[in-house]
């Protein structure tokens, strides 16, 4: 035997030779699926129709047959002429969606020249401090003809939709016409897990109000803006399992929806546009039963809890980015096939758009050439393997049926649950889900110690590290990029009108008293040239609020 | 002699990540450490100022996001200026050619995505044994 582990003294790893005959999740897998296992399932009433209530076959009647999933490029780095430049070079190439990720500065409210985010202005993400940041983004481009999906959460993605409905205004682009997403996730898009990272920098009633302000004002003016992606994805990397996954996400927008017809929006107007954004795990089939579990209880909910009587709000559409967390530093070219598997199982699960994570995970951020690689792999299935070719390709199936049944009743149990304790953000607030999350995070390590998950590479079939073929990695100039930015920041502050600049801080602090929409308010001040990090700093005085 | 040691663990910058050094925290801890864990996005002097109050016998730092070249020369520079002489470590999504840099930098061991369990708690010991040697 080569396996390295086998030697080690202390090695746990191997303690199970027996395969697991049970779903990530938990769930038992029989040996064969008969037509009884699907219990009291009822064609009509359970499956209907792909793009009919309950969607369970596909939110879209035509699927993949009308139109091959979006391959999102995610683009962000440096600065946003690097960051525009490059969106410009694979527009030419027939990208027309793109995933700009924002730097973790500009993630938590603050401008690139703020010392706080010493080291990371442009490293994950573009930095956007100012309108005319916003606005170099858009070069080339209207807000009406390429879709730029934000990954960002209030309270900073408020001050980012402010700075796009001014770059609309500035280019003559009606609201109306305004593609594009805004994340908007209060709670998710810091990697999910820890409370801290959500109430660190801004009291947390006013991250939800303005949550709230967002999607009322996007309802009200920009119909074809997507107003909320939940961010399941953060979530189910922090690793929680796949029912927890489908509860947790589904929980917190149901809760979110609550807020905003409290707020006396229309239950049939605001959901549709809502979207998810999901993770793709490894777990073959069960990722397929979760999605599919996912939009049928999502229509149910819509229609029986809720009563949105527009079919439009029963249609859960979700985004898939394959799941980093399942892949490997060693052997990353491994990797690959690893994506291939979550991607063939978030196409047969009916996903709309698809980012598959690149080899490189592990090492660093991706490269283009692992960017490329990732982008290529989804094309050998939407244009070469033919599984896109029918709707739903494993409706009926015993197992599948039996699966997506089973996740169903799980998510269910679960939700309620999480009801009786609240809703989802009461569990966010009183540790509730941190105490799920660290529970799953012991179990999976332990999982992999014992062997009782494999994990090629890492548990099972070795390498030595000087058998590893080398991989390019990327090389970040965050000292760089971060001297630029501050130059250009007070070059900015020098050259505005003081006066406006100063009325334009104080109606953000009367606003936000009087308990205004403060989308319109903040889109007065960056047209002023308030910065990002200022209006925050604004709006958390206007709290009495102070982290510094 | 006990192998019994405190440990200091910590996020650094604005990096939110959490899940390896959680883990990480928990394996020191069923190894038979002590582990004071300091939440996410700290700064150089809140780390050195922790590690002087209790008195750590090491410093273990996790990154996700690209900033463990900023932040780990922070943290260095700073004990520097407090005296403190304890082992500091670093792990996390870290590429290749930043390990020796670290290393060079005076980073006793860069623990990278992969390890099993034995694999930390032994490597963790044996960096605090060679700084005590």
């Amino acid at each position: 035997m080569s396996d390295t582990l086998l030697q080690k003294p202390s090695g746990k790893a191997r303690d199970y030779e027996e395969q697991v005959f049970e779903t990530g999740a938990g769930i038992e897998i029989k040996p064969l699926y008969e037509p009884a296992d699907a219990g009291d399932f009822d064609v009509e009433r359970d499956l209907g129709v792909p793009g009919e209530y309950p969607f369970t076959r596909g939110p879209y009647p035509g699927m993949y047959r009308e139109r091959i999933w979006t391959r999102r490029f995610q683009v962000g780095f440096g600065s946003p002429q690097e960051t525009n430049e490059r969106i410009k070079y694979l527009h030419g190439q027939g990208a027309n969606g793109f995933v700009i990720t924002i730097d973790l500065p500009t993630s938590y409210g603050f401008d690139s020249d703020d010392p706080i985010g010493d080291g990371e202005v442009g490293v994950t993400g573009v930095p956007i401090s100012t309108l005319d940041d916003m606005e170099t983004l858009y070069d080339g481009f209207g807000p009406d003809a390429v879709s730029y999906a934000l990954s960002i959460r209030p309270p900073v993605s408020s001050v980012t939709l402010a700075m796009l409905a001014a770059v609309a205004e500035r280019k003559g682009v009606p609201f109306d016409k305004v593609i594009g997403t805004q994340q908007n996730d209060p709670f998710y898009q810091m990697s999910g897990g820890p409370l801290q990272t959500v109430t660190q920098f801004f009291p947390l009633d006013g991250t939800l109000r303005l949550c709230v302000d967002n999607i009322e004002f996007i309802s009200k003016n920009m119909p074809r803006l997507n107003w909320m992606v939940t961010n399941g994805y953060n979530l189910r990397e922090t690793g929680v399992n796949a029912i927890q996954d489908g509860a947790f996400t589904l929980g917190h927008a149901f809760d979110i929806f609550r807020r905003a017809r409290e707020r006396g929006l229309d239950i049939d107007l605001f959901p549709r546009r809502a979207s998810f954004f999901l993770s793709c795990s490894i777990d073959f089939f069960e990722e397929i039963a979760k999605f599919r579990a996912m939009r049928r209880l999502y229509a149910r909910t819509m229609r029986e809890e809720f009563g949105a009587t527009n079919p439009e709000c029963w249609r859960l559409r979700f985004s898939v980015q394959s799941a980093g967390n399942t892949l490997t530093r060693q052997q990353p070219q491994v990797n690959v096939i690893r994506a291939t598997v979550e991607a063939m199982a978030a196409v047969f699960g009916g996903a709309q758009s698809i980012h598959l994570c690149s080899y490189d995970e592990a090492h660093g951020l991706p490269t283009e050439e692992s960017s490329r690689m990732a982008l290529r792999t989804q094309q050998v299935i939407a244009y070469e393997s033919g599984i896109t070719k029918t709707v739903d390709p494993l409706g009926g199936s015993f197992y599948v049926e039996s699966l997506t049944n089973d996740m169903e009743t799980a998510i269910r149990k679960q939700l309620a649950e999480i009801d009786e304790r609240g809703g989802m953000i009461a569990c966010i607030r009183e540790g509730w889900l941190e105490r799920q999350i660290n529970r799953e995070r012991v179990r999976n390590q332990d999982d992999i110690d014992s062997g009782r998950r494999n994990l090629v590479g890492v548990n099972r079939f070795r390498i030595a590290p000087d058998e590893e073929i080398p991989i390019k990695t990327h090389k970040i100039q965050a000292d760089v990029w971060g001297a630029r930015r501050g130059e250009y920041l007070r070059q900015y502050r020098a050259d505005r009108d003081p006066q406006a600049w100063a009325d334009a801080m104080a109606h953000i602090d009367r606003a936000w008293k009087a308990g205004e929409n403060m989308v319109p308010v903040l889109m007065n001040a960056v047209k002023n040239k308030v910065t990002m990090g200022e209006c925050h700093e604004a709006m958390r005085q206007a709290q009495s609020w102070s982290f510094r | 002699m006990s192998m019994h040691k405190r440990i200091l663990l910590a996020k650094m910058g604005l990096d939110c990540h959490d899940t390896g050094i959680v883990t990480v925290a928990n394996i020191l801890r069923n190894a038979g450490h002590e582990v004071v864990y300091l939440g996410l996005h700290n700064f150089a002097d809140r780390v050195v100022k922790t590690a002087l109050e209790e008195d750590v016998d090491a410093i273990g730092i996790s990154f996700l996001s690209g900033q463990h070249m900023t932040q780990m020369r922070r943290l260095i520079e700073q004990m520097q200026r407090e005296g403190l002489r304890v082992p500091v470590f670093c792990g996390g999504v870290i590429p290749e050619d930043d390990v020796q840099a670290l290393k060079d930098m005076g980073v006793a061991d860069v623990l990278l995505p992969g390890l099993l369990s034995d694999e930390v708690a032994h490597r963790v010991d044996r960096l605090i044994a060679r700084e005590a040697a």
